[in-house]
């Protein structure tokens, strides 16, 4: 008991990297049907930009900012020059996830052939302890959940409170009809891009200040919880995204002082499939399901 | 003509074949030449471990020829390439064993081929010195197997002795939960708790999760004084870094993994070198480049440059010098027990390695003969140290605990072949 409330604790950093991550993945499906496994791999490219942005003395604020400016960037061309070519000579969905797989490894191959096959660490200084509610988290992981909370935030006004949130809510349920109604569809779907690309090189290095050491696997490594999250919400809602984050988070750090560290992945599964039993939609929304890819 | 021409290509095809297969090196290959197989991957994928043999076997059978040779016959090694494949191992031990009349043993077999080999070169009655590491040979009953490089799970051994040497008498255990580091485990928790110790947590961890703090609050209350560890670079580096951020670091004692340069990389970025030199150490198999068994072996293989190219490079290889320990191990056991036939000196390879009172302790192949000559029992010390082999013919070596200080591995003490052959009984 006395080591479970600390779990809990300890799940919410992993679930604020996995909600930063997971939201920006299903909020770009939920606009183009596009499964781009190849997030993970943009996640690690924008590490190593943090990785440049702070080896050259920079803050790690910087280096945040520096990461989401070029997961946005890098996604937008991505779509542009790779995704949006292939979606107009009529690839579908399982065709376009050959595709990201495909742009993936050459993102993986071409790290290390740029960086090598070592590891890297974000250049800072050491973090210093914190004690709430007899629980020690370190500044890092505080600045960690807080930036969660932030973008969350404002994924949540973005989406309710302006036009581009509404066109974007309009495009993910029936691009058709939104571009009949006057929406720029074209525009929504590369803000789309960009906020998901900003919120992957966000959660890429996030995910690199908590581990402390990557190479050029690391985003790779952890794409598979970050599906899981989207799909345990409903793939394509971001709100769904968020709690998918919260529950697998948890549930996995609550495994592991409960069963073994060895079942953290598991028990995340388990619950997973057990939502799918129970909630098919789960793993395509119903508003995914009857789409075909959009660019 | 045109048959003529055909004919010949077969031949040249037929000889081609045969020299893929095997091929000499090292002095030596006179008539009555006794052979020493070179039983090892020389192409596929392992294709390295092959010229590192050829590095331990023909620096010694030089020595033995120089010296005199064996009861009046000279020694020769003799590639066998298994490609690293099973399915190409077994013809080729099959053939090595029905053409070489004048074979007296092998150096081999790897981890690729020996669960398939092992039993067939036992049963030809071919003595072998295997390279392999795989646990199930700990236990063997084959009589011709004899193993002086250490079994992957021999690790447990030497860090609960270096643990017990130090002190500690609480330990964690935090090992991957993949099949190499957790075969490290049960000989870890058995040894520690024989010397005295207790295991406090032991659970195997996921590998490269996001974080570690979880298991790191049920390893701090459960109140160790020290980690065992063997698990990836990524995730030594999430926990030990979570572990000196949250709390303060525990000493810990990791395996060869942890001595290996993208371990040391990733972990040092994240901890920083000073707690890496202060709380970090590994165990590894102990070969120093050192003593007068050690210098035999180098200038031999320095001087055997026209059959092993670049020799310098296996100086301080501890597999070459296992395999030169091999060869004189061999060639003594057969001075020993006054014949060149396996069958009846291979009961003496323990007899001239095992320690004993009143027992002359030779480091050369030419002392060894001298002192047998002179009626005297030897105890062989090779390159690679001295070899104890246990009741199943497994020879664990010794290791050696080191750190890594300004970017350099440092030794900084070891436990002997002796403690983990008395451990491991």
């Amino acid at each position: 008991m006395n080591t479970l409330v600390p779990a809990i604790g300890f799940g919410i950093v992993t679930a604020s990297i996995l909600a930063v991550a997971g939201v920006g993945f299903t909020l770009q499906f939920g606009v183009t049907n596009v499964l781009n496994l190849a997030y993970g791999d943009i996640m690690t490219a924008s590490a190593f930009v943090g990785y440049l942005v702070t080896s050259a003395g920079v803050s790690v604020w910087l280096a945040l900012a520096a990461g989401a400016a070029f997961g946005a960037v890098f996604s937008v061309l991505l779509n542009r020059v790779v995704y949006t070519p292939f979606v107009r000579r009529g690839t579908r969905l399982f065709g376009m996830i050959i595709v990201t797989i495909a742009v993936g490894l050459i993102v993986q191959n071409g790290l290390q052939a740029i960086f090598g096959a070592t590891f890297f660490s974000l250049q800072m200084a050491r973090p210093a302890s914190v004690h709430i509610a007899g629980m020690v988290f370190t500044t890092v992981q505080l600045a960690i959940i807080g930036i969660a909370v932030a973008a969350m935030l404002l994924i949540h006004l973005l989406l309710r409170y302006t036009k581009l949130g509404k066109a974007m809510r309009a495009t993910a349920t029936d691009p058709d009809l939104a571009r009949n109604c006057g929406v720029a569809t074209d525009r929504v779907i590369d803000l789309a891009w960009a906020l998901s690309g900003a919120l992957c090189g966000l959660a890429g290095v996030i995910l690199v200040l908590n581990v402390t050491a990557f190479t050029d696997t690391t985003g790779a490594q952890f794409l598979i919880p970050i599906i899981a999250v989207a799909v345990l919400g409903g793939i394509g809602h971001p709100y769904g995204a968020m709690l998918g984050a919260l529950v697998i988070g948890i549930a996995s750090e609550v495994a592991a002082t409960v069963f073994s560290p060895s079942y953290k992945d598991v028990v995340a599964f388990v619950i997973l499939v057990i939502v799918l039993l129970a909630r098919p939609q789960g793993i395509l929304s119903e508003i995914a399901a009857r789409k075909e890819v959009a660019a | 003509m045109r048959i003529t021409a055909t004919a010949l290509g077969t031949v040249l095809a037929l000889l081609a074949v045969g020299a893929c297969s095997s091929s000499h090196n090292g002095a030596g290959s006179a008539s009555g030449t006794l052979v020493v197989g070179e039983f090892n991957p020389f192409t596929g994928p392992d294709a390295a471990f092959g010229p590192e043999m050829v590095g331990g076997c023909v620096p010694a059978v030089r020595l033995i020829n120089s010296g005199g040779g064996v009861l009046g016959h000279q020694l020769s090694c003799v590639q066998e390439d298994t490609r690293g494949d099973p399915a190409d191992a077994v013809p080729a031990a099959q053939k090595m064993m029905a053409t070489e009349s004048s074979l007296i043993g092998v150096l081999g077999p790897s981890a690729d081929e020996a669960l398939a080999t092992a039993p067939l070169l036992d049963q030809g009655h071919v003595p072998m010195f295997a390279d392999t590491g795989q646990a199930a040979f700990d236990h063997t009953t084959d009589a011709y197997f004899w193993r002086i490089t250490p079994a992957d799970d021999v690790k447990g051994y030497a860090l609960a002795l270096w643990a017990h040497k130090a002190g500690y008498t609480r330990a964690a255990a935090v090992f991957g939960n993949d099949a190499g580091a957790q075969s490290d485990v049960p000989t870890l928790v058995s040894a520690f708790t024989k010397l005295g110790g207790t295991i406090v947590y032991n659970k195997p961890f996921a590998l490269d999760q996001s974080s570690y703090r979880t298991e790191i609050e049920n390893i701090l209350a459960a109140h160790p004084q020290v980690i065992f560890t063997e698990v990836d670079p990524q995730t030594g580096a999430t926990f030990l870094s979570e572990l000196q951020q949250l709390h303060k670091m525990l000493p810990l004692i990791g395996t060869e993994v942890s001595l290996q340069a993208p371990w040391l990389k990733a972990v040092s970025g994240a901890i920083g070198a000073q707690a890496m030199a202060t709380y970090v150490q590994g165990m590894q198999p102990y070969a120093p480049p050192s003593g007068t068994a050690w210098q035999a072996f180098n200038r031999s293989l320095l001087a055997s440059a026209s059959h092993v190219p670049k020799p310098g490079q296996w100086s301080t290889d501890p597999y070459s010098m296992t395999y030169y320990d091999g060869v004189n191990v061999m060639a003594l056991a057969m001075i020993a027990a006054n014949s060149t036939s396996p069958a009846v000196f291979n009961a003496d390879v323990m007899k001239v390695t095992e320690p004993g009172p009143g027992k002359t302790v030779v480091y050369t192949f030419a002392a060894g003969k001298a002192a047998l000559k002179a009626g005297r029992q030897i105890q062989y010390v090779g390159a690679g140290g001295p070899i104890a082999f246990n009741h199943w013919h497994n020879s664990t070596g010794a290791f050696e605990a080191a750190k890594y200080v300004n970017g350099q591995i440092v030794l900084v003490g070891s436990v002997s072949a002796a403690q983990i052959a008395a451990l491991s009984r």
